[in-house]
């Protein structure tokens, strides 16, 4: 029985993750072809059709980049979090509470210049991510409550608000069949950059950019990762653990509640329970798939941004648009099964 | 004759405390272990439509609950693959399987959504109108009595037995079990396992008994309030029940308080549980200045170093 001893390996293949996640993504992909199998329905068919339905053409393209610009902004934002060791699963309720932001702003202030108003809206979104995850970063660094608990019980309290509010205070009396606020002016819509696609997007390839800057080059990362990593480390270092911790809280939230500004402003362009459909724990997947790494969530959240499109859009063949969901969770399973065998090795006990 | 808002308020109170309660237990069975699995919300989401569907398709409700705690267990099961044997990191193979669990529930269920159960778990003793508190716990369904035993048998195996102190040492400190010669591999992987077949039952108890039907997502967050309720409980299983208990009587108590006077709106009262569970953890740990009594090892793989 234990002819073979596991050992771990010394050296890890630098692109041990991208591997991962390649093999991750083809088992995946089996999985999905299984269950569509047992449902009677081609895999072939089905998955050229998602192909050709969310990237074959410029207006597909577009859609499927929008789709992707929330996971990505949200992904970011949990991808600096976990900096300091700590998770984000409240980024649901930090895109919902993004648009709320920018709601509330939107019909309290008006600006004459559209191009500040829609920044002012942005900031705002921002804030409202910030905000959002405030009382988990409080409770975090000043008494040490678990930010998984409270930042995943925030999700069900800010749509809760979002039910009360397109149900009470902004409810919209036209929309008569679907709880919502009411539409925001045209002069505030993003601008798209071409086809469907919005300047959404061009903000989050800036962000991304932001983000690696941020985590990997500036002295702020570098306190960051310190921080998150051992408590001795930091006091000899005169780093303030906790204050990195919150400030990187906040930023996280930040990202998220952009998300659902840029949400707001580009797609539904009001607000109510479809300002995000779960890209908040999507993002969740997709950070955690590439290792934490900005780059990486650019690049996964562009490929399931697709794949969201793809996934809905076969609804009209008669297949559930949760094969989607099921193909991006077992693409991190299966990464995770083959990261195993790039960080430990099995050796014959006998040669060892 | 006691009155009968307080009886339905304790009837309301008993249920929903059971249903929190038993994925709690799992929980903290699977966590005195060392693993962390974040994937309740999943399984009890798992057992709840596994439970289910075999109850309509067969209309036999204890196959029902058998199929429901399996499914849970198996489904679990992935969970300590991933983090037990592969020894990748718990929180998110844990996270995953929450989405991993709702994403399937609802693949499974959609053809069942609005399906009605011609037979539900009934109590044992069916009493029509309970009319004092006795009755009111007599009118309780198998279940929860279940919930009763479970808490007396784990807390006193945990406490006064050789096993009890073997299963916990592989939470506190996995080297010491290890070198103990307790294979940590294996208690962790059925203590994992365990942990969703409490799930799973928690699920039956929701599709059979609490709320009997089948909807997306109406699991609500009862995962991440029962994980919660681990820590509340100290990692203790009695005082985890007067957690679920409170827990149960404040989800039972906010939709009735506009019959005892109170204008509130229904909209806010629905959030109320969950603003509830985050001021009580902030409270509970302020008040025990941080030592919330977890278990050591909690969250880290176990590898053994080669000799």
């Amino acid at each position: 029985m234990n002819k073979y001893t596991l050992s771990k390996r010394q050296v890890v293949n630098e692109l041990s993750t991208f591997y991962s996640f390649l093999a991750g993504f083809l088992i995946a992909l089996i999985i999905g072809s299984v269950i569509l199998l047992i449902q009677d329905k081609s895999p072939i068919d089905t998955f050229s059709l998602m192909f050709k339905l969310s990237i074959g053409s410029v207006n597909s393209l577009s859609s499927s980049l929008n789709k992707a610009t929330p996971l990505i902004l949200a992904g970011l934002g949990i991808a600096i979090i976990n900096t300091v060791k700590l998770w984000n699963i409240g980024a649901e309720g930090q895109i919902f509470m993004g648009a709320i932001g920018v709601n509330l702003i939107y019909i309290n202030f008006q600006l004459t210049s559209s191009t500040s108003f829609i920044f002012l809206l942005l900031v705002s979104a921002f804030v409202g991510g910030a905000v959002c995850i405030l009382i988990p970063a409080v409770a975090k660094v000043l008494f040490g409550v678990n930010e998984i608990i409270t930042t995943l019980l925030t999700n069900y309290i800010v749509i809760g608000l979002t039910i009360y509010l397109v149900n009470g205070p902004w409810k919209d009396p036209g929309s008569l069949n679907f709880p919502a606020a009411a539409y925001v002016g045209k002069e505030v819509y993003l601008p798209t950059i071409f086809g469907k696609l919005s300047y959404g997007f061009l903000i989050c390839i800036l962000f991304t950019a932001f983000a690696h800057y941020l985590k990997n080059s500036s002295v702020f990362g570098y306190e960051m990762r310190i921080a998150g990593g051992s408590e001795m480390t930091a006091i000899y270092a005169g780093i303030n653990a906790k204050q990195k911790a919150f400030f990187a809280m906040l930023i996280g939230g930040g990202f998220a509640g952009l998300a659902g500004g840029i949400e707001l402003l580009s797609q539904t362009h009001r607000v109510s329970t479809g300002i995000s459909q779960g890209f908040g724990y999507t993002a969740i997947i997709v950070a955690a798939i590439t290792g934490m790494r900005p780059i990486g969530i650019f690049l996964v959240g562009s490929l399931f941004g697709a794949l969201s499109i793809g996934g809905s859009v076969i609804q009209t063949i008669g297949v559930s648009t949760y094969i989607a969901d099921i193909i991006q969770v077992s693409t991190l399973f299966g990464a995770l099964v083959i990261q195993f065998f790039f960080n430990y090795q099995l050796k014959r006990a006998d040669d060892g | 004759m006691v009155d009968i808002q307080f009886l339905g308020l304790l009837n309301a109170t008993l249920q929903a405390a059971t249903l929190l309660f038993i994925a709690s237990l799992g929980e903290l069975i699977t966590e005195k272990s060392g693993i962390l699995n974040l994937g309740v919300e999943g399984m009890i989401s798992i057992g709840a439509v596994a439970g289910f569907m075999t109850a309509v398709n067969t209309n036999n409700i204890f196959l029902a609950i058998v199929v429901g705690i399996l499914s849970s267990s198996i489904f679990a099961s992935i969970h300590a693959i991933v983090t037990v044997i592969l020894k990748q990191d718990q929180t998110v193979s844990g996270l995953i399987l929450t989405i991993l669990g709702l994403a399937v529930s609802s693949l499974l269920g959609k053809n069942y959504v609005d399906r009605k159960l011609e037979t539900k778990l009934e109590s044992i003793f069916s009493i029509e109108n309970p009319s004092n508190v006795l009755e009111v716990f007599l009118n309780q369904n198998i279940i929860f009595y279940l919930a009763i035993i479970f808490t007396i048998t784990i807390s006193y195996i945990l406490k006064n037995t050789m096993f009890g102190t073997r299963f916990q040492a592989v939470g506190e400190d996995l080297k010491a079990a290890d070198s103990m010669g307790l294979n940590v591999t294996k208690t962790q992987f059925i203590a994992t396992c365990i942990g969703g077949a409490f799930a799973g039952l928690s699920g039956v108890y929701l599709t059979l008994s609490y709320v009997p039907y089948w909807t997306d997502n109406m699991t609500a967050g009862r995962g991440w309030i029962a994980l919660a309720l681990v820590i509340f409980g100290g990692w203790k299983p009695y005082r985890t029940a007067l957690g679920a208990l409170l827990f149960g009587f404040l989800e039972a108590l906010v939709p009735r308080l506009q019959t005892y006077g109170f204008e509130l709106n229904p909209y806010i009262v629905k959030i109320a549980p969950y603003v509830i569970t985050i001021l009580v953890l902030v409270l509970l740990t302020i008040y025990k200045g941080g030592k919330t009594g977890a278990p050591k090892n909690i969250g880290i793989s176990f590898f053994r170093e080669n000799r």
